[in-house]
């Protein structure tokens, strides 16, 4: 099925299966590739290079596991002069999860002692779980508002600043969202959920940083061994699973309509050009940018659990964004196809983008170093914060991995540990969780995913991304 | 009301195996199987009760059976209810018709979030007498 390019590329040819219009490349070492070989994830990666348009390659980080339609951890660009498509299925229900990380001045020793009361606190102040309502109540012009001017409506009602907005990809809001392209029903299902966690492998969490990689650009980001670290992982809860829902639906009558064949239903798409792709796009968009004001707004009241709970101002205690990066979306970039610059429609679901230093996309503070890149792992082991690379512009356009990625499904991790062996055991390496669900608590154990200290082994040694730094974990609160 | 299903095992996701002597069963099981994989019932101290007519048009039975689940998770986020019970009035390969017959959220506790059912490995057809679906979910 796959042919070695080096130790850490692997190719799919088209002659796999007939219909691949480019091969598929996998990043991975042959211990990761062995786990990645056992459930349906590279034959997604085929299917996903059946996709009108599509350039270079149907990517893979090393991450990947089987989703629906495109893996997770897939990465696919169409070119949109040659018609070149968007599919719902490669963005995924929760349009624009992703994930930020605020350092802090406070120090290991600063919180040791005070971790599970802290935890304890965030837990209780920031909402948690499936169906969770926050007490950011908007009127059905606000939501309008945020669907359109995203992390940007947060800030202008004080839950921030415009410094978090430029270390926000696409400061927080991507031009040309229209709320008209949002059904009602999409509306009612966002109303109540704005600065709300969610459930599943959403969390929050208290870090600190065990390992510096990069020492220059940890002198950049003012960052040192023992600092506190804060990451947040959420995304467009209900709202954006309504927009995929209602756009796959119209997606599955465009496959015929456009004379579109590919493998999978859960590929449905359109070209980028016609009224369905555009009309996505737009809707796509007002959902990505929920996504940011929750965000935004789940710093914000972590922020204050943090101001009442040290008794000094967010300011005072460092609380500054480093990044947040979207992990589930689809965007038209410029990126060079056989050395000429060109408008691609490019899919990350379950990927990270990456820019390398000098994008223009990038704010000046990140000019020289490159575009911060957030690893989460799982609740047991570490995260990463990386740079994006040259590298990785030339070759997965401007991409990296988004987390650990799954090993075992949810259920078989639910009959492998109860929730009280799961605590003891993160107890016993000084890590406090707090957990709506018990269901979710031991869904997401850490055996449950691939080590994240492999996974970014590879995007650094493949040369996509660069280590700056490693957390652990202190504290998780999880939906 | 007990759902029949099995588990299908995914990595990532949720998949069920549901069948049933009949078509409107079928779509019963299915969308009582959300209900069990989604809710723990902890009281029944909120009497709203909340009949909601259901009703989908599609081109196929397979894409029937997805915009029907998928109207059935999207109401209930919307309408903050369980559906504890679903009546089939009319069904045919391209329309279904029904009522879910809907219970106070706040009598449940939440146990999993199902965003949609998906199209990925999607079945639903008849072998001999028995109908028979397969879908995964994501979570």
């Amino acid at each position: 099925m796959y042919e070695k390019i080096d130790d850490y590329r692997w190719r799919i040819p088209r002659s796999y299966k007939p219909g691949m219009r480019v091969p598929g490349l996998i990043y991975a070492d042959e211990k990761l590739l062995k786990d990645i070989y056992q459930d349906k994830a590279l034959e997604q990666v085929a299917n996903v290079a059946f996709l009108p348009g599509i350039v270079n390659n149907s990517l893979a980080m090393p991450d990947i596991h089987w989703g629906y339609g495109f893996p997770i951890g897939g990465v696919a660009a169409t070119d949109i002069e040659e018609g070149g498509v968007v599919s719902p299925g490669g963005v995924g229900f929760d349009i624009n999860c992703g994930v930020r990380l605020l350092k802090t001045n406070l120090e290991y020793d600063d919180v040791k002692d005070k971790i599970k009361d802290l935890i304890y606190r965030l837990f209780s102040d920031v909402p948690a779980g499936v169906g969770s309502e926050g007490n950011i109540r908007v009127s059905p012009k606000e939501e309008k508002e945020i669907l359109l001017r995203g992390a940007r409506w947060a800030v202008e009602k004080g839950f921030g600043t415009n410094d978090d907005l430029e270390c926000t990809e696409e400061n927080g809001a991507m031009a040309g969202a229209d709320p008209q392209a949002v059904s009602e029903r999409a509306v009612q299902r966002g109303k109540t959920q704005s600065g709300t966690l969610g459930s599943g492998n959403h969390f929050l969490e208290v870090q600190v940083i065990d390992q510096l990689y990069d020492r220059d650009a940890c002198d950049e980001l003012k960052l040192n061994l023992g600092q506190i670290t804060i990451m947040i992982h959420s995304g467009s809860r209900g709202l954006g699973y309504q927009v995929c829902e209602d756009y796959s639906r119209g997606m599955i009558a465009s496959l015929a309509k456009f004379n579109i064949k590919v493998p999978d239903r859960q590929l449905a798409c359109a070209p980028v050009s016609s009224s369905e792709g555009k009309a996505y796009l737009s809707a796509m968009k007002c959902a990505a940018n929920y996504a940011w004001c929750n965000r935004q707004c789940l710093m914000h009241l972590t922020r204050k659990v943090f101001e009442n709970f040290f008794g000094s101002s967010w300011q005072k205690l460092g609380m500054f964004l480093i990044y947040d990066v979207a992990h589930n979306i689809a965007k038209i970039e410029k990126h060079k196809v056989d050395g000429k610059e060109k408008d691609l429609c490019v899919h990350r679901k379950g990927a990270t983008r990456a820019f390398g230093p000098g994008h223009p996309a990038l704010p000046e503070r990140y000019k020289r170093m490159g575009q911060p890149v957030i690893i989460p792992g799982d609740m047991g082991r570490n995260s990463y914060l990386l740079s994006g690379t040259e590298r990785a512009m030339q070759e997965t356009f401007g991409s990296a991995c988004h987390g650990a990625g799954r090993l075992k499904s949810r259920t078989a991790s639910a009959k492998s540990v109860t929730p009280d062996m799961l605590l003891k055991e993160l107890g016993s390496k000084g890590i406090i969780v707090k957990a709506s669900g018990r269901n979710t608590l031991v869904e997401e154990a850490p055996s449950a995913y691939k080590n994240v200290n492999d996974v970014v082994d590879v995007v650094h040694n493949a040369g996509i991304a660069k280590r700056v730094c490693r957390m652990r974990p202190l504290g998780v609160i999880k939906g | 009301m007990k759902a029949a299903y099995k588990l299908i095992e995914h990595t990532a996701d949720i998949g069920i195996r549901v069948k049933s002597f009949s078509l409107p069963g079928l779509f019963k099981n299915a969308g009582l199987a959300i209900t069990d994989l989604s809710f723990q019932k902890q009281t029944s101290q909120y009497p709203r009760k909340h009949n909601i007519v259901i009703r989908q048009k599609a081109a196929n039975l397979e894409e029937l059976f997805i915009n029907w689940l998928n109207e059935l998770l999207s109401v209930s986020a919307v309408e903050a209810l369980v559906f504890e019970d679903i009546k089939i009035i009319q069904i045919n390969d391209n329309f279904v018709d029904a009522i879910a017959i809907g219970s106070d959220i706040r009598n449940y506790k939440f146990s999993a979030e199902i965003k949609a059912a998906t199209y990925h490995q999607l079945k639903v057809g008849k072998t001999g007498f028995l109908w028979q679906a397969e879908v995964i979910f994501d979570v």
